[in-house]
């Protein structure tokens, strides 16, 4: 089953002299259970790219389709975000005043779902990114690599089964960045779709399928089959 | 490194005979150097030679365990004091090949480079896949995290050339 299907996306930024071409042409599917890693220097067109299946920015020209709905034909872009599509970035966003478990809770509790249930849905997530008995604790008396993983639960949280991923390793050292991934690709394994921007080729390695992103253009993949030369 | 080293230290953890020395050599080094059993013997019976090991008595399948001597314990204690020098590795055909694609006429260097990037990127992923299957075994696993680290450097060094040379362009 394809969750993102980005058909010839154009994304200009501006007008004129001044406009800036950020993504020229895309066309990218991401399926249940698989995990595509968008890698490119700054300027390529990454970020562009998760803003525009996370219905963050509209394309210039193309589609982008979540699951089977065109998101230029949706009304409630928050609600569909809230409930089809988690986000876990690079600066955690996790906020200071609720505890971890209030934190993942948040966007079920704004879905309407009764407090009980959502922290019991909590639970759940918290368990499978293994920080379950870090409920009841801050942000600030977490690690960054316990902090991420908390993220990665709240993006997780109900029934949403498209993650997108910006630089989710940041800052962390590489051994908490792996475990990161681990986590990621759990879900992955477990049928959630995950779209992954990093520039990091270690991280990058994790994935399914790499995407190469050069000026706003797919330069190349992984997934072409390769003649060795020697 | 020698194998002479490798086999001191898996003695060091009690007597073994040549089997099993290559079997823990290749478990521990994520089958990343493949010994022959020949290799062994002749290593063990050479350091035997020089009085880092000694053979104890053979059992009823005939095989040999080796024991470290003092002289071994000392010669490994050296070897893993003593930094290794980076200067003897062998070149790489990589960076030779892309110096000449630059140096060369008529050749697309961004080709190049893009096409050995989409490869590293590949084997780099085997290495990731390779490491999510090890279970237990620390020693197998950071040979493989060197590997992945040394085709993560290559990559990073293959955007850094694409860069570069499109500044030149």
């Amino acid at each position: 089953m394809t969750v993102v299907r980005l058909a010839e996306v154009a994304r200009v930024h501006g007008e004129g002299a001044t406009a800036v071409h950020a993504l020229k042409g895309v066309s990218l599917e991401v399926d249940a259970g698989e995990l595509v890693a968008v890698m490119g220097p700054s300027g390529s067109g990454k970020s562009t790219l998760l803003n525009l299946v996370g219905g963050l920015e509209q394309p210039t020209s193309g589609t982008v389709h979540v699951g089977d709905q065109d998101l230029a034909t949706v009304r409630d872009l928050a609600a569909l975000r809230r409930r089809s599509v988690g986000y876990v970035f690079q600066d955690l966003n996790l906020i200071p005043s609720l505890t971890a478990v209030e934190n993942v809770m948040l966007p079920r509790e704004l879905d309407g779902v009764r407090p009980r249930l959502a922290r019991e849905e909590a639970m759940v997530v918290l368990a499978e990114t293994g920080v379950e008995e870090l409920a009841d604790r801050f942000p600030d008396e977490l690690s960054g690599g316990q902090r991420q993983r908390v993220a990665i639960a709240r993006a997780l949280v109900g029934e949403r089964r498209l993650v997108l991923a910006d630089e989710p390793t940041g800052a962390l050292d590489t051994r908490t960045g792996d475990e990161i991934l681990q986590v990621l690709r759990a879900r992955c394994d477990a049928g959630a779709a995950v779209l992954l921007v990093t520039h990091e080729p270690r991280y990058a390695a994790w994935a399914d399928r790499v995407v190469f992103l050069r000026d706003g253009m797919v330069a190349d993949s992984t997934d072409v089959p390769l003649e060795s030369a020697r | 490194m020698s194998i002479r080293h490798g086999l001191l230290a898996l003695l060091s953890r009690g007597p073994r005979h040549g089997y099993q020395l290559r079997v823990e050599f290749e478990a521990s080094t994520g089958a990343t150097w493949p010994l022959n059993i020949g290799q062994v013997y002749a290593t063990l019976s050479r350091m035997e030679r020089d009085g880092l090991v000694e053979p104890g008595e053979s059992d009823e399948q005939g095989r040999v365990a080796y024991t470290l001597t003092a002289a071994g314990r000392a010669e490994l204690a050296r070897w893993f004091s003593t930094p290794i020098v980076q200067s003897d590795r062998p070149r790489d055909e990589l960076v030779i090949k892309l110096a000449m694609a630059v140096e060369a006429k008529e050749v697309d260097v961004a080709e190049v480079i893009r096409r050995q990037r989409t490869a590293t990127m590949r084997a780099l992923q085997q290495l990731t896949k390779a490491k999510r299957a090890v279970t237990g075994g620390a020693a197998r696993r950071l040979v493989l995290d060197s590997m992945i680290f040394r085709a993560e450097a290559e990559q990073r060094w293959l955007d850094h050339c694409e860069a570069v040379l499109k500044e030149e362009t």
